[in-house]
């Protein structure tokens, strides 16, 4: 728990609060008030939108933690400030609410747009509200409440504030130290939790799937790498990231996919299939996997082709159709998992070679982190690789 | 959705922050404004044991004026760049920039170092900034210090150099004159979303800065090569094939929207040949 003494609504508010509340649980639970709205707590909708020493933020992601010495007020504290008495009217004779829930995140936009810019036409109000999400009314209303109250706006009373900087802790004074509070964590460390219940394997097409093509050379003979890709242990071991749980089973195998994107990182379990065909020294791999803590789940196809590359060397043709689904789907736009496959191609590439060339210690079986990755070596081999 | 549980310390300064992120046992992690990573916490996809607000940082919060140069500490806001409230080192270019960045709410709390080490690759400051030559500047364990050209310094989606207990501290931009010119120009599906593609364009003959840039693409921005990017302001060489250039490995197809965005961006830089545009135009 940690300590906080802020002001919320011209009062004086001392709390302890968990790390991880956010301000609008805080205000809504703790405080009860409740006119503060919750609608997607990401960061998307504006509903919890209100006045953080002055300026519009999004409660849900401000932590009451972070809080300290703030001057907070929630649509509660507005009900005799002459600017927003005008933005009510407006809003009632406009129409500009009807179900009512943006409604106190819409106010305080509105607010902020009537203090900040006296000048705004439509296209600037209708530009500054795109942050608040309205299911209602179309917005027509709401823009036109604006655009009434900046025709003769009365002064706004609540203005931006810079809060004092924050009080250091004696031992911090000088030296830098950590404080006791900080020394001895309340939180046990994240563990890796056990992999969710695999999924049946994947059959039929992947609809709405991002397809990828990439080739990526080796500096083996085909014969070589094509004898290699058939052991899926070793495939396995050469995939940042992958693990294989319990023996393989003919050509399904259960394993699990662990992947770092950032400062996110899932763990899919699940099932694949995986089939060769010797002729035209190719094969598919059909993977459907579940991550149990970011409830996301992923499907994917992959085909390869090994080749005859340049100079003896080989040439590893892969097609791959993906497509994400749950939370994590929202932060793995096409082009960031495009450029995470490329990162895991490219160690795949170094590891498979360095395993064919009996440096199997040399064989990264981390899964790829942002931090790893970028180490000199291993981006300048990826640069080689890609041909860039 | 409500994040898994985690510490959280407000470090008074950057030194502080850093003697932090070393000292605590568990995985820690900095939150600046908290824009970006506090989505990532409430959908409990990331889960650091431990964060170190520095919002209140005071040696992070301001800028420096290094003579030909101006230092942005990392926790100085968007909005704060867009309001004016801090000197802009270019004349502008900043302000209009900031201004664009998702909407005002989360320009009220996001920061500009923030942005760099989240390190996303259709941000307008990792893109921007990179167009502008901009130096981080990192503070690590024990007092040391380093400095790095963003060029280097964004590596890759959600991706940057930044080492074990290092922490972004600061952010040197280059004091343009009035004969530098400059564009920015981004595709969004919806005001405030992040960019599908976008260009930042800079033409400094002064300094001897030009620069293209082509961002939100699966990597960190493309600086196209000195001598292409001069070949594409001066109309020698196709957009198109400038880029092709720079990713082969790019069906052409999937570049359309990154050309149209370079094309755009010079217009608004007065490239002769490009049709003029105005600096707010996406």
């Amino acid at each position: 728990m940690n300590a906080i003494t802020l002001r919320i609504n011209d009062r004086a508010v001392s709390a302890e609060v968990e790390p991880r509340i956010h301000l609008a649980d805080f205000l809504r639970e703790d405080q009860l008030l409740t006119g503060t709205h919750i609608g997607c707590e990401h960061g998307v909708c504006g509903a919890c939108t209100l006045m953080v020493d002055g300026r519009p933020v999004r409660s849900c992601l401000t932590f009451a933690a972070g809080c300290g010495d703030a001057e907070v007020r929630t649509i509660e504290s507005f009900d005799d400030d002459p600017l927003m008495t005008r933005l009510r009217a407006a809003f009632s004779r406009h129409h500009a609410l009807q179900c009512g829930f943006c409604t106190p995140g819409m106010l305080v936009t509105s607010y902020d747009i009537v203090r900040r810019l006296p000048h705004a036409d439509e296209a600037r109000i209708r530009e500054e509200l795109s942050g608040n999400l309205c299911r209602c009314t179309g917005y027509a209303g709401i823009v036109a409440a604006i655009q009434d109250v900046l025709s003769a706006p009365p002064a706004a009373p609540v203005q931006p504030l810079t809060r004092p900087a924050p009080t250091a802790p004696a031992a911090v004074m000088g030296a830098p130290a950590v404080t006791g509070a900080t020394s001895r964590p309340s939180v046990a460390a994240p563990r890796e939790e056990a992999p969710s219940p695999a999924l049946p394997p994947l059959d039929g097409a992947i609809t709405d799937g991002v397809t990828l093509t990439r080739a990526i050379p080796l500096d083996l003979p085909p014969d070589q790498v094509w004898a290699l890709v058939q052991r899926i242990d070793a495939v396995v071991a050469c995939l940042p990231g992958a693990r294989l749980i319990g023996a393989t089973s003919g050509e399904v195998l259960d394993g699990t996919f662990t992947i770092a994107i950032g400062p996110m990182r899932a763990t899919f379990a699940g099932k694949a299939a995986v089939s060769f065909d010797a002729a035209s020294r190719s094969g598919t791999v059909r993977g459907r996997g579940g991550d149990a803590r970011s409830r996301s789940s992923a499907d994917g196809a992959m085909g390869f082709r090994v080749a005859e590359g340049v100079a003896g060397g080989s040439r590893v043709e892969v097609d791959l159709t993906y497509r994400l689904k749950g939370p994590l789907a929202q932060f793995g736009r096409p082009a960031i998992v495009s450029g995470i496959i490329d990162r895991l191609l490219a160690d795949f590439a170094a590891n498979l070679t360095a395993l064919a060339e009996g440096r199997e210690g040399a064989v990264t079986t981390e899964p790829p982190s942002g931090f790893r990755l970028v180490l000199g070596a291993l981006a300048a081999r990826f640069r080689r690789l890609l041909g860039r | 959705m409500k994040p898994v549980a985690f510490d959280l310390t407000t470090a008074t300064a950057a030194p502080h922050a850093v003697a932090l992120l070393s000292n605590v046992d568990i995985e820690a992690k900095i939150i600046a404004g908290g824009q970006s990573l506090g989505p990532m916490l409430n959908l409990r996809l990331a889960r650091p044991g431990h964060l170190i607000d520095v919002t209140r940082a005071k040696d992070l919060r301001g800028v420096v004026d290094e003579g030909s140069a101006l230092l942005y500490g990392a926790a100085v806001t968007h909005a704060e760049i867009e309001d004016g409230a801090v000197p802009d080192a270019t004349g502008g270019w900043l302000q209009a920039i900031a201004s664009r960045i998702a909407y005002r709410a989360v320009r009220n709390r996001g920061t500009m170092g923030g942005s760099l080490v989240h390190a996303d690759p259709a941000a307008d400051w990792v893109v921007t900034l990179t167009a502008l030559g901009a130096v981080a500047v990192i503070a690590g364990p024990g007092g040391a210090a380093r400095e790095e050209p963003l060029s280097s310094f964004i590596a890759g989606p959600f991706t940057t150099t930044l080492k074990p207990g290092e922490i972004l501290t600061g952010i040197r931009l280059a004091k343009r004159t009035a004969d530098a010119r400059w564009g920015y120009w981004k595709f969004t599906r919806k005001v405030g979303e992040f960019a599908k593609a976008s260009a930042a364009v800079l033409i400094d003959p002064g300094a001897g800065d030009t620069r293209v840039v082509v961002g939100a693409i699966e990597q960190p921005p493309i600086i196209l090569p000195a001598g292409d990017a001069e070949a594409v302001i001066a109309g020698r060489l196709p957009i198109e094939e400038a880029l092709r250039r720079a990713l082969p490995h790019r069906p052409p197809a999937s570049l359309v929207l990154h050309a149209v965005a370079v094309r755009e961006a010079l217009g608004i830089a007065g490239a002769a040949g490009f049709p003029a545009q105005d600096q707010g135009a996406a």
